[in-house]
């Protein structure tokens, strides 16, 4: 038996705080599709980063092809074939395709000329061989997203790598451009090219990896082949018993409306897809769960609600107020809160203390609020209270929230959010990125908040979460809502399938 | 716990430290290599800086400097680049030596009267480029060097006889009428020399500029979008009203520049009027990170530093080798507070860490 394309072993990998990778092993046959699958926060990117050098681990080993290779940075990688198609790609706009793929690998001829003719030539012919055609002398600006994931690959081919790995390679993507990729991965592995590719969604997974590994909680849970398992099993494994058992669902919804959406459009900027006639009811101690494939107007929904967007059409109400035209502040001091997917961006002052991130968002409520003063008192008093309440792991609240992990940031902006009683929350990916038991915890309260009236719209790409505490699910696709599922009655697969347009045809 | 926060104050304190011993390390290995005795110009230097006549001299300066600084400071809390403190000032002075020479009032409000019109002149001048730039999108950096352009040729063109000039009688100096001093700001006497009564009041808009930063929603909302605009916007706050109130606050600020020394000395402005206290405004927030007490320290060093620094001619050094200190200053600063910042999260990345093991494994046991 040929030695694997890929061996990790035993790689641990531990962070202030948490660990990332423990003790994990992989292996991976040449020439096949591996799928690394798992929950936010499992570990993945990190096990990814590992083997492309971009991370160091703590301990263990990486064998390229039996031999173990030292791996400290992606040159190292490059040099031992890998190759990785980042989620978010790595490509300069305003330079042709050409350009981007020699960028830092440019074939040079006489005197450090860079040789184009080459380079074109070479394009091309990966191009025709994988059957990935591109135009080399195209703008990337001008490129779909598909078409640029495309420059990404063939950037990486050019750099002769014979293992591909893919994060989250479908993510960005819609559907036709998934069935594409998908086409072309199998064609590569088709070539004798081995393909890493790491994915939540489980019917893609099923369809073109030959084996799958599963990640849960930082370690290597199982080994498997798509013959040998049901995507339910699949999801069982990735959320291990930490699975959510959906409450029963007795808790009378309200009459009252706590956020409505009449008819609302919006004129996307760019690439932003926008909205066009959105209406949403969430009421009073309800949860409606708003799923889809990311990039399909979820931001654009978000924004719409917290004032950072204003809409071309239709109304926005929070309670019975219109506040179509009215500031985001207006609508915070109305009650509206806020759980945002990127916390480092929307959600913290990095550098500023826990307590004072207690204040962000609160700072025209009392008791924090006392006119034009802040009360810092309150404010430290009711960070202790959150601290201890929802188990924040710090020494104090005089730390600066960049020095927690991932896990305990959410829980303190968690708690921040449901201070102080919320009329309506959003919670955009309110578990992504946290680990297990964080992820229990949020859920838990989320269902708690609920049962305390709110009304919650929870954006979620996690089906399982999605299908776990909502009391409605609303597929969006491509700025529309496309249907309404009941999730005591739909499978992650049916709604994995309304989500891509898949049934609607 | 206080003990971070004792901890907290103390890293802060090594990077200024460090910077000025290494920018007089240099100093003096420049001095050396110069052909100079490091050890005995430093020596009169020092004896020269600390006379009382010097002492009161560096206060005065600091004054300036510091409106300048804090001027600056406020722009930087919320990253903005007010680089027009120099125009906003030099505008701000002139309209008001001018107005202040054209009214009779009775003291307190002939003064009060001047100082108004000199911030509503700055905050003015600023808020065209706040306004250029929440509108436009032009960024202030540019915008702020143009109009210091043009409120050179606005100054240039107006101070003239004829217009709003005179020429002074035996000189050569072109200035507006002096106001009277009804219009002055009394200062008070130490060692037999005058410090300006304007001095006070920069200390209170200090402590006002710290009450209003840490104390205040708004101050809350400013430091909030200094840190992250995203985040801050999310909270609520209104990034673009934020900026413009931002640099109208600055411009305010940047229009007092100028007031301690026409209210407390010249009483009127001429073409010998100082200028181009706008860049060393910004270098002294930037070595006093902002905070107003660092400002003031800064501002006194800056000032003590161009003080002591007459000596030099005489002990035949040249007196650039001031300029060098003071640039190797601003520079070391900003590397040793980006290392002190690294230090200090790595630290509390620790101390939480270890406090997320122990809840860990007392979870455990539990």
């Amino acid at each position: 038996m040929p030695a694997p394309a890929i061996e990790l072993r035993g790689i641990t990998k531990r962070y202030p705080g948490v660990v990332a990778n423990r003790d994990v092993n992989l292996r991976v046959e040449s020439g096949t599709a591996h799928a690394v699958i798992g929950e936010n926060g499992a570990g993945k990117s990190t096990l990814m980063n590992i083997l492309y050098g971009m991370v160091v681990p703590d301990e263990g080993e990486i064998l390229v092809e039996g031999t173990p290779v030292p791996m400290s940075s992606p040159a190292d990688a490059i040099a031992a074939g890998i190759g990785m198609v980042h989620q978010h790609f790595k490509l300069a706009d305003n330079l042709t395709v050409l350009e981007n793929v020699i960028l830092g690998d440019e074939p040079t001829g006489r005197a450090g000329r860079i040789d184009f003719e080459a380079a074109r030539t070479r394009i091309v012919e990966l191009g025709d061989h994988y059957r990935i055609p591109i135009e080399p002398d195209a703008l990337v600006a001008d490129l779909s997203v598909g078409n640029r994931q495309r420059v990404e690959i063939i950037k990486v081919l050019y750099r002769g790598a014979r293992v591909l790995i893919l994060d989250e390679p479908t993510s960005v993507l819609v559907p036709q451009e998934v069935d594409e990729l998908l086409k072309n991965l199998r064609r590569l592995t088709g070539e004798g090219l081995t393909v890493i590719f790491i994915s939540h969604k489980l019917d893609e997974v099923l369809t073109v990896a030959d084996e799958i590994t599963v990640m849960r909680n930082a370690r290597t849970v199982a080994h498997t082949r798509p013959a040998e398992i049901t995507s339910r099993e699949l999801a069982q494994l990735m959320v291990g018993s930490e699975l959510p058992t959906p409450e029963p669902r007795t808790v009378e919804v309200r009459s009252e409306v706590g956020l409505r959406l009449e008819s609302v459009s919006t004129r996307g900027r760019g690439h932003e897809t926008s909205l066009s006639d959105i209406d949403l009811t969430v009421r009073s101690g309800e949860i409606v769960g708003i799923a889809g494939v990311e990039g399909n107007g979820q931001s654009e929904l978000i924004e719409t609600i917290l004032g950072l967007t204003s809409p071309v059409g239709g109304r926005v109400l929070l309670g019975t107020e219109d506040v179509t035209e009215a500031a985001t502040s207006i609508r915070r001091r109305l009650g509206l809160s806020y759980i945002p997917q990127d916390r480092h961006r929307e959600a913290l002052l990095l550098d500023a203390t826990l307590w004072e991130n207690r204040i962000l968002g609160h700072q025209m409520h009392p008791p924090i609020n006392r006119g034009v003063w802040i009360d810092r008192k309150a404010a430290r008093a009711d960070t202790e209270r959150i601290v201890a309440d929802s188990d924040v792991r710090t020494p104090s609240i005089e730390v600066l929230a960049s020095a927690l992990s991932g896990g305990n940031q959410q829980k303190l902006i968690v708690g921040r959010e449901m201070a102080g009683e919320p009329r309506v929350l959003i919670a955009a990916h309110p578990t992504r990125g946290v680990d297990v038991g964080a992820q229990a915890a949020i859920w838990t309260r989320l269902s708690a908040v609920r049962r305390a009236g709110v009304a919650v719209l929870l954006v979620s790409a996690d089906l399982e979460e999605l299908i776990g505490i909502s009391d409605r699910i609303l597929v969006i696709l491509r700025g529309r809502f496309v249907g309404e599922f009941d999730p005591a009655a739909i499978g992650p697969e049916d709604l994995g399938a309304a989500m891509t347009g898949a049934d609607a045809a | 716990m206080m003990e971070t926060r004792i901890e907290r104050v103390l890293l802060q304190l090594i990077a200024p430290v460090v910077a000025i011993f290494f920018a007089a390390l240099l100093a003096a290995a420049i001095l050396h290599f110069t052909g100079a005795d490091a050890g005995s110009v430093l020596g009169e230097v020092v004896a020269f800086g600390t006379t009382p006549a010097s002492l009161v001299a560096v206060v005065n300066k600091a004054t300036t400097f510091y409106l300048a600084g804090i001027a600056g400071a406020i722009g930087f809390r919320m990253l903005l680049f007010n680089i027009g403190i120099d125009g906003q000032y030099r505008l701000a002075v002139f309209f008001a030596a001018v107005v202040g020479a054209s009214v009779s009032l009775p003291p307190v409000l002939h003064v009060t009267l001047i100082i108004v019109v000199a911030m509503a002149v700055g905050a003015g001048w600023a808020a065209l480029a706040g306004y250029i730039k929440v509108t436009r999108g032009v960024s202030e950096v540019i915008s702020t060097i143009m109009l210091n352009a043009v409120a050179t040729g606005i100054i240039a063109y107006l101070l003239a006889p004829g217009r709003l000039a005179e020429r002074a009688a035996g000189s050569n100096n072109i200035r507006t009428t002096p106001i009277p001093s009804s219009g002055w700001f009394p200062g008070f006497e130490v060692a037999g020399k005058e410090v300006f009564g304007f001095t006070l009041v920069a200390a209170a808009l200090g402590i006002g500029f710290w009450i209003l930063l840490n104390r205040t929603r708004f101050g809350f909302e400013l430091r909030a979008s200094g840190l992250s605009l995203r985040a801050a916007a999310v909270s609520g706050v209104n990034s673009k009203r934020m900026i413009f109130v931002t640099m109208v606050m600055s411009g305010a600020m940047a229009g007092l520049v100028g007031i301690p020394q026409l209210l407390g000395s010249s009483h009127q402005y001429g073409l010998d009027f100082p200028a181009g206290f706008g860049f060393t405004g910004l270098a002294i927030a930037i070595l006093g990170r902002n905070h107003p007490l660092g400002v003031a320290f800064g501002a006194l060093l800056w000032a003590w530093l161009e003080r002591s620094s007459q000596i030099l001619d005489l002990l035949g050094v040249s007196r650039e080798i001031v300029t060098i200190m003071q640039a190797t200053i601003v520079l070391s600063v900003v590397v040793a507070y980006e290392v002190v910042r690294r230090v200090n999260v790595r630290r509390q990345q620790k101390l939480v860490g270890r406090s997320e093991h122990v809840g860990i494994e007392s979870g455990a046991t539990a």
